[in-house]
């Protein structure tokens, strides 16, 4: 296999990374296995569930069904290297504040997907949140809390933009 | 009891949780995240048939070495999983971890390869060649049971596990009474489908001369004496530990071929070994749950007072027994809790665990209570029809009333206590039950029909002893214990043999101990899940932990407490009268002492004690059961609105209302949340799930887009009203919560389309209620008309 195996050079969590990598290795197991970033989860491996959901050039993007040799010379963002990004930072704390989270499997690709939402969507509401969340599958939650939390960061960037 | 505030970070108190920021940095460590040097991939074989014998296994060349299958195993000396029941005529089944000459359903181990990766560990399994020679198929459990059926274990006479009889006193109503309802009811085989899919790494660690099992799974000490029993190794030998968990719904409690496979190859590779579920393995060889028909029949008064209820229930089992439940806990089950929250004097029914060509059946949340509540609730609302009252009205004449409380059932049960009818009663008025009977009036503009529907129930949990006896399966829970230690500077660690995999265990044990002890949330630390770190326990299922462990952490730390105040006092030159321990300080008068200063002194200054002092020391392991052996009942009513578009068969929920008891809560946030995820899978039941089978017994849903997880679109914004009745054999009167979310809502949502349908003399019966059962219900009625 290794004889079919492609050099890419890629930024990942701000630093660059060359990295030889089968064709068929998907790029969550290229930052699950060789980078170890384990934030990113995988759910499905189909595309469907949501919770490896990372960020290529900072557009969401499902990990599981993208290839790593496709992303030659992209930027990746996961949630390990979203520790000091402000709206990541809000989420998080409105994740806890609303019990948005119970096993944490899909939560970083929820935060993921949240991001995005407060990010495009500033003016959503509830039914708004659902439906821009609704590629994202929470087996735990319910949902509520997760939407109760992007409400909230939702709301608090309104009113001090207001 | 002790006391209960509902401020500060004790038992009440809304606290976030300590396993968040771990979580919300993508820093928790799940097995998947575990790499040891040197360690391979597993792959399994597994049979794209239901049912055959295998004929051959051809291994490439290149792979021998890499692949091993039940002869390997044997020869190495390991034994099948045999999950036995003592209830008297239950049929052995024994399960090999990898099949043995014959397999049973699609999906089932055949052989596993091992790999650096699991690419290349795939690559292998594709390689190896399985020769199946067919046999018929037990694809319907109805089927199953019919003379002639084949048969699944050919040594048995038929195809059930275990058939069970209660009551019987039912003949002379039958015949006299004045209302008489009969209903086929029946749901679907699910998968529980935590997001998380089961995973193992697996090892043997040289200095310790153990092997250690890292495994995804909700009972620790249950895997280890599983693993005992099939490796024929002393538990000693044997340590399990589970790390982060995500999501387990039931699916994680058992005893998993895999686990043996893997811990067989680890220790005969002398290789750490990992194996990683992927979904469409968890979708077609773990399709094990809620399988139920009901053939029943309800005697009532003419207003609609119960009389009775006569039933035959079978349960699809699959074709294995599993380690510790058995086959036969969820039919037998249905036999003891059909009757619900409701007073009535007399029952017959008998159930069937069937075996069939399909996964071995699992308790998944709720275990039976969910396909129970689905039957009674619906013979609720048909004697409701029949006499003509609101089916809330019939609710209230049959549910136990509090003066009642606590009351022994028609099968035994004992009810600890709460209002049944005031759950209705809150549930009718905050759905807003007459405005949405003044818009059916009205109509709908666009033509759908709106129905609203209910369901009640009461839920056992925090089983006993006596219960699991009765079962006679592998597993019976006895005390639980925890073990509670204060750290030289004046911290906590507790540890309990239970295991979090969402339940926020980490934040709700220390609000327990922070009760007892006033030490500070983030001064205490919980340590559970790992066979070598905790007391033994059977772990976490049937809405025990919180009831159980919860109640072991109180007991501990009050042991603890009495030892602080003692050396406190000695060292505070106080008699042992008016010393008291509150906010971290042990006081006498004016004077005080802080826990940190005596466990300084227990730790690096004991020439300081006090001569007769505890040589226990500050740290206490206790034992705890609540007062009653029946556990504790919490229940709810669920209402539901709703609206039904009979063209296309689509449900549209416009509201839910949880009206629910959980006794004292200890946090309420994570009662919600137990609650809200509880009724989203629920959802699931109610309108989406189902793991449909042909008659060759091949599953044919293997994927998210055609096996239906509800989402973010399809689960409401659930409303929750608490009652607060404390359970009277509990410490702080809490009940167990965390399944009763999932049990109603197949139920209330049937009511509720039901309800929207009655115009068009519609009734569906079966779960899920998809556009395409509604449809097919209208079509046979106007057809019939």
């Amino acid at each position: 296999m290794s004889a079919h195996a492609k050099t890419i050079s890629l930024t990942v969590n701000g630093t660059r990374v060359e990295a030889s990598v089968p064709p068929r290795q998907h790029l969550g197991d290229f930052l699950r296995e060789r980078e170890l970033l384990t934030g990113t989860h995988l759910g499905c491996e189909h595309g469907v569930c949501g919770a490896c959901t990372i960020l290529i050039d900072g557009e969401p993007a499902r990990s599981c069904i993208t290839f790593a040799v496709a992303c030659d010379g992209r930027s990746v963002t996961t949630v390990e290297g979203l520790d000091d990004d402000p709206v990541a930072t809000e989420l998080r704390e409105a994740f806890s504040a609303e019990h948005g989270l119970q096993c944490g499997f899909c939560t970083p690709g929820m935060l993921v997907a949240a991001r995005d939402v407060v990010l495009r969507r500033p003016d959503a509401d509830n039914p708004a949140i659902r439906t821009a969340m609704s590629g994202n599958l929470c087996r735990c939650t319910g949902y509520v809390g997760i939407v109760n939390a992007i409400r909230r960061v939702i709301d608090a960037r309104n009113t001090n933009a207001g | 009891m002790g006391e209960v505030s509902t401020a500060g970070s004790g038992v009440g108190a809304r606290v976030r949780r300590k396993e968040d920021d771990r979580l919300l940095r993508g820093r928790g460590r799940f097995v998947g995240d575990i790499a040891l040097v040197g360690m391979k991939e597993l792959a399994f074989v597994r049979s794209p048939v239901a049912h055959a014998t295998i004929t051959g296994i051809e291994i490439p060349e290149e792979h021998r070495g890499a692949v091993f299958t039940w002869a390997d195993l044997a020869a190495g000396g390991v034994k099948p999983i045999r999950a036995v029941s003592g209830l008297p005529g239950f049929k052995v089944s024994e399960q090999p971890a990898l099949a043995d000459g014959k397999v049973r359903f699609v999906g089932e181990p055949v052989a596993v390869c091992v790999a650096a990766t699991r690419a290349e560990a795939e690559d292998i399994a594709a390689s190896v060649f399985v020769d199946y020679a067919e046999l018929p198929v037990n694809s319907d459990m109805l089927e199953a049971v019919t003379p002639g059926a084949p048969k699944v274990h050919d040594h048995w006479p038929d195809n059930v596990f275990l058939e069970t009889n209660v009551g019987g006193n039912i003949a002379e109503i039958a015949a006299t009474a004045p209302v008489k309802v009969s209903r086929t009811i029946r749901t679907a085989r699910q998968c529980m489908v935590p997001l998380e899919g089961k995973g193992v790494v697996a090892h043997w660690d040289r200095h310790v001369e153990q092997l250690v099992l890292t495994t995804s799974t909700q009972m620790p000490h249950i895997v280890r004496a599983g693993l005992s029993e099939c490796l024929d190794l002393d538990q000693g030998l044997i340590r399990v530990v589970a790390p982060d968990v995500g999501g387990g719904f039931g699916w994680k409690g058992l005893l998993q071929p895999e686990e043996i496979v893997a811990a067989w190859i680890a220790m005969r590779l002398d290789r750490p070994v990992r194996w990683t579920e992927d979904r469409r393995e968890h979708l077609v060889a773990a399709a094990n749950a809620r399988e139920h028909h009901y053939e029943i029949t309800a005697y009532a008064d003419e207003r609609g007072r119960l009389l009775g209820i006569e039933a035959d229930a079978w349960v699809d089992a699959g074709a294995y027994s599993v380690y510790p439940f058995s086959a036969c806990l969820e039919a037998a089950q249905v036999g003891s809790i059909l009757p619900g929250p409701y007073d009535f004097a007399h029952y017959r029914c008998r159930t069937f665990s069937v075996c069939t060509n399909k996964p071995p059946i699992v308790p998944y949340r709720g275990v039976a209570r969910t396909g129970v509540c689905f039957a009674m609730e619906q013979m609720i609302d048909a004697v409701a029809d029949a006499v003509g009252r609101e089916p809330w009205q019939v609710r209230l004449e049959n549910l136990v009333p509090p003066e009642k409380m606590p009351f022994d059932n028609v099968t035994k049960k004992h009810f600890d206590s709460g209002d049944y009818p005031e759950s209705v009663r809150r549930a009718v008025a905050a759905i807003e039950l007459e405005g949405w009977r003044a818009r059916q009036k009205s109509g709908e503009p666009d033509g759908r029909l709106i129905g609203v529907g209910f369901a009640t129930y009461c839920e056992q949990s925090a089983h006993g002893t006596a219960v699991y006896h009765g079962w006679g399966i592998p597993m019976v829970p006895g005390h639980e214990q925890a073990q509670a230690r204060i750290t030289p500077d004046g911290g906590l660690e507790l540890r309990v043999g239970v295991q979090s995999h969402g339940q926020s265990m980490e934040t709700t044990f220390a609000q327990v101990a922070h009760e007892v002890l006033g030490i500070p949330l983030e001064k205490i630390k919980l340590v559970h899940g790992d066979t070598g770190l905790t007391p033994y326990s059977t772990g976490t299922w049937g809405s025990r932990s919180m009831v159980m462990a919860g109640g072991a952490v109180a007991t501990a730390c009050r042991t603890l407490a009495e030892r602080l105040r003692k050396i406190g006092a000695h060292l505070m030159q106080a008699g042992p009268d008016g010393v008291v321990l509150e906010g971290g300080l042990v006081r006498a008068g004016p004077a005080a002492v802080t826990i940190r200063e005596i466990a300084h002194t227990w730790y690096r200054a004991p020439q300081l004690l006090p001569a007769d002092v505890d040589r226990g020391g500050l740290e206490v392991t206790a034992g705890y059961k609540p007062g009653s052996d029946h556990g504790t009942f919490s229940y709810a009513t669920h209402a539901v609105a709703l609206a039904v578009d009979p063209e296309i068969g689509q449900v549209e929920i416009l509201d839910y209302l949880v009206v629910e008891d959980a006794g004292t809560m200890v946090n309420p946030m994570v009662v919600d949340g137990q609650i809200y995820g509880g009724v989203a899978q629920g959802v699931g039941t109610a309108l989406y799930e189902r793991m449909p089978y042909d008659a060759e017994g091949q599953p044919l849903a293997s994927t998210f887009a055609d096996y239906l997880v509800p989402g973010f679109t399809e689960v409401p914004h659930v409303r929750i009203i608490h009652m607060l009745t404390p359970s009277p054999y509990t410490e702080f009167g809490v009940k167990g919560i965390g399944e009763g979310g999932a049990i109603a809502p197949p139920a209330a949502i049937c009511n509720a389309i039901n309800d929207a349908l009655k115009p068009l003399g519609v009734t569906v019966t079966n779960a899920p209620m998809t556009p395409e059962v509604i449809l097919g219900a209208i079509a046979e009625t106007r057809g019939a008309a």
